[in-house]
């Protein structure tokens, strides 16, 4: 299980004022903080509060922070993509794109960025049309992801498409379906693609957040989820995502598999 | 694994005319993936795309047989690169060479002979490998004539002159022996007889691209019981090509190399033979030929080809009868267990160390450990008695005292009811077993 931590993001209060007061100490103790927790990748948002032409100057600014305490490796996470291309200069190590969308505009944009700088690709298995509500539509916008990744020669182990989880007190039947959605993805190409979700979308406004997220998760993994931007420092999630790892056979069981997993 | 999405698509025409009733090639592919729709829904699919699909829904690695009858020799079918992943499915073929300058009857009768016992089965060699030393026909097909009238072994063929080779097929063709080996100058001659013969024929290219290129050509000439000889002598270029082979069969379903392969060892030391063809048997090897027919030599390979083709899904099991550890007399301790060889070999290596002849009884549990076959039934007081009548230890000692596992302490009472015998109880680990025949066995 791969996790991305999801707080250097411009729409947390924290991280939006230390951009706007040029502060690095929140962004470089939370590239830490994360790290330390078992993050695999640091997500780096600038958050839509920084104006367009400013937005690839605060990516690069963001990325050499995070990474210079930091040695894990980052995902550009931006709607602009010459902010992502200046992330992608900037970072160290491979670097992945958040995201394209299997439109055939943006996958004609980011794919090729994407073997530009060899770097790993989310694809988000929608279009223009709006997120698909079964998981036979879903994977078809996945096979447009692969079918587009193969053509530009990026490998399937760095192609990550994520099925799109919804908040399950508005969008309740979603959930199922990306289930079934991540069995068929697995299914699409030999090697397979890996997966990915924005796992907090699923608890969206509702109680008791930590539950439903890890709930989700797990259930995920056990449908071949490899990766998850999540809050790297919600410990329960990360312990739960430990115990899965066992019990899929992916980690070689020990009595400290907890701790373990935290230090891959 | 079917095919995916993706290698359909790809052999597609891409036109996206709906003809198939989709909106896109794509969702054509899609539906062929999911098993929803049939290739003979395209009309404008090539004749050639359609091959390469059937041919890649066929298994990785072919089965090839060689020979006839009991001795037949089945290879290929594998599947997987490691064996913890699934299983190795068809043993190594071991072969022993004879030239036809040297006394082949007196050579096949050694062979003959190189049949052994492991673990109460008989396991043997497989193949004898005529050579083609000479150089001449005749003796060629006369040696290959004495080795048919000495051994029920399948033969394997070894000239690359395709005149000895129609010479030897008029003399064993029907019995399939291999045919070793196609070359690059020789290929369409070889082609024809094993057509002809309908025998498999080994491929020998210089290296292993030579080895594909030839093997797509033999194959389309309509030869597909093939065996791979990547040319390799040396045993570090042996070992990267049978990896190679079988990676690039089972990984990337690339059709020239899905056949088992042949190794041949050259190393004329003994020790360097036996070591080499340890590598080859441990990595993918479908034959392996050797010249020598020293069982010393044979002895560890088929031990060896027994361990790494073991199943291990499947627990070992040693057979449930009556054991004895040293020489014991008729005051010998009784320990009894089950017979899961990993729990059996503990016991005997413990009651080894504890320098005191015994006899150990491991009851049949379908080779499951004490305390899984006594949560499953398969250990309780009615066959540990049912084994004690049938293994004759009534007659071997003369008191009636059983030591059972620790784990199973819960049974001593029922089964000295039951058996008649006095029950006691012994470590829970069979580590404590020396301290605990000191402390109360006099």
């Amino acid at each position: 299980m791969i996790i991305i931590g999801e707080r250097i993001n411009g729409m947390f209060v924290d991280i939006r004022e230390a951009i706007q007061a040029k502060d690095p100490k929140p962004i470089q103790e939370w590239a830490v903080k994360q790290e330390e927790a078992g993050a695999h990748i640091l997500d780096i948002n600038t958050g839509a509060s920084v104006m367009k032409d400013e937005q690839p100057a605060v990516m690069e600014w963001l990325v050499k922070l995070a990474q210079e305490v930091s040695k894990l490796p980052v995902a550009i996470d931006s709607t602009n993509p010459i902010a992502i291309e200046a992330g992608l200069k900037a970072a160290r190590g491979k670097a992945m794109i958040n995201s394209t969308t299997a439109e055939q505009a943006k996958m004609d944009l980011y794919m090729p960025m994407a073997a530009k700088y060899n770097a790993q690709i989310i694809g988000l298995a929608m279009n223009e049309k709006g997120v698909p509500k079964t998981a036979d539509d879903r994977a078809a916008l996945a096979m447009e992801l692969v079918v587009n990744a193969d053509m530009n020669g990026i490998p399937m182990q760095d192609l990550f498409i994520d099925p799109l989880a919804l908040p399950c007190n508005v969008a309740q039947e979603h959930a199922p379906e990306v289930l079934a959605a991540l069995r068929q993805i697995k299914m699409l190409a030999s090697p397979a693609p890996m997966t990915t979700l924005g796992l907090s979308n699923v608890s969206q406004r509702c109680t008791n957040r930590p539950l439903i997220n890890r709930t989700f998760l797990v259930m995920c993994m056990a449908c071949g989820l490899d990766s998850a931007i999540v809050d790297a420092n919600d410990n329960d999630l990360v312990d739960a995502a430990a115990a899965a790892n066992v019990l899929l056979n992916k980690d070689i069981y020990c009595d400290s598999y907890l701790k373990t997993f935290r230090q891959r | 694994m079917g095919l995916t999405g993706l290698d359909i698509f790809k052999q597609l025409p891409k036109t996206n005319c709906k003809d198939c009733g989709q909106a896109t090639c794509l969702a054509f592919a899609m539906q062929i993936a999911a098993g929803k729709a049939g290739l003979d829904g395209c009309p404008h699919v090539s004749s050639a795309a359609k091959e390469a699909l059937e041919a890649a829904s066929a298994p990785p690695v072919a089965l090839v047989k060689i020979g006839t009858g009991e001795k037949e020799i089945q290879l290929g079918n594998e599947t997987v690169l490691f064996r913890h992943d699934k299983r190795f499915e068809h043993p190594t073929a071991i072969t022993i060479s004879v030239n036809d300058t040297e006394d082949v009857a007196a050579k096949v009768q050694a062979v003959n002979k190189l049949v052994f016992d492991r673990v109460g089965m008989l396991f043997s060699v497989n193949m004898v490998a005529v050579i083609n030393a000479s150089g001449d026909a005749a003796k060629f097909a006369d040696a290959v004539k004495t080795a048919q009238e000495n051994t029920e072994f399948p033969l394997a063929l070894c000239t690359e002159d395709a005149a000895a080779m129609g010479a030897a097929l008029e003399v064993a063709g029907s019995k399939k022996p291999l045919i070793y080996a196609a070359t690059a100058a020789n290929y369409e001659a070889m082609a024809e007889l094993a057509k002809k013969y309908e025998c498999p024929l080994a491929v020998k290219g210089a290296d292993i691209n030579e080895l594909a290129d030839l093997s797509e050509k033999v194959s389309a000439l309509g030869c597909k019981q093939l065996i791979l000889d990547s040319g390799a002598r040396e045993v570090n270029k042996m070992l990267a090509d049978q990896t190679q082979i079988r990676r690039l069969a089972i990984n990337k379903r690339f059709r020239p190399f899905g056949y088992p392969t042949i190794a041949i060892v050259t190393s004329e030391d003994p020790v360097q033979a036996v070591l080499d063809a340890s590598v080859y048997i441990s990595k993918y090897a479908g034959v392996v030929v050797l010249s020598t027919a020293d069982p010393a030599e044979i002895l560890p390979l088929i031990t060896l080809r027994l361990n790494i083709y073991t199943d291990p899904q499947k627990p070992i099991a040693v057979e449930s009868k009556l054991y004895a550890v040293g020489e014991p007399g008729p005051d010998a301790p009784v320990f009894v267990t089950t017979n899961f060889s990993l729990t059996y070999f503990c016991v005997q290596g413990d009651v080894e160390a504890a320098r005191i002849p015994a006899y150990i009884l491991p009851v049949d549990s379908d080779g499951t450990s004490v305390l899984t076959a006594w949560a499953a039934g398969k250990l309780t007081p009615d066959s540990i008695t049912e084994l004690i009548k049938k293994s004759g230890i009534e007659d071997k000692v003369n008191h009636k005292k059983l030591i059972l596992p620790g784990g199973v302490a819960v049974l001593s009472g029922k089964l000295a009811e039951i058996s008649g015998w006095e029950v006691l109880v012994g470590p829970y680990d069979s580590g404590g077993i020396p301290s605990f025949l000191k402390q109360r066995w006099v």
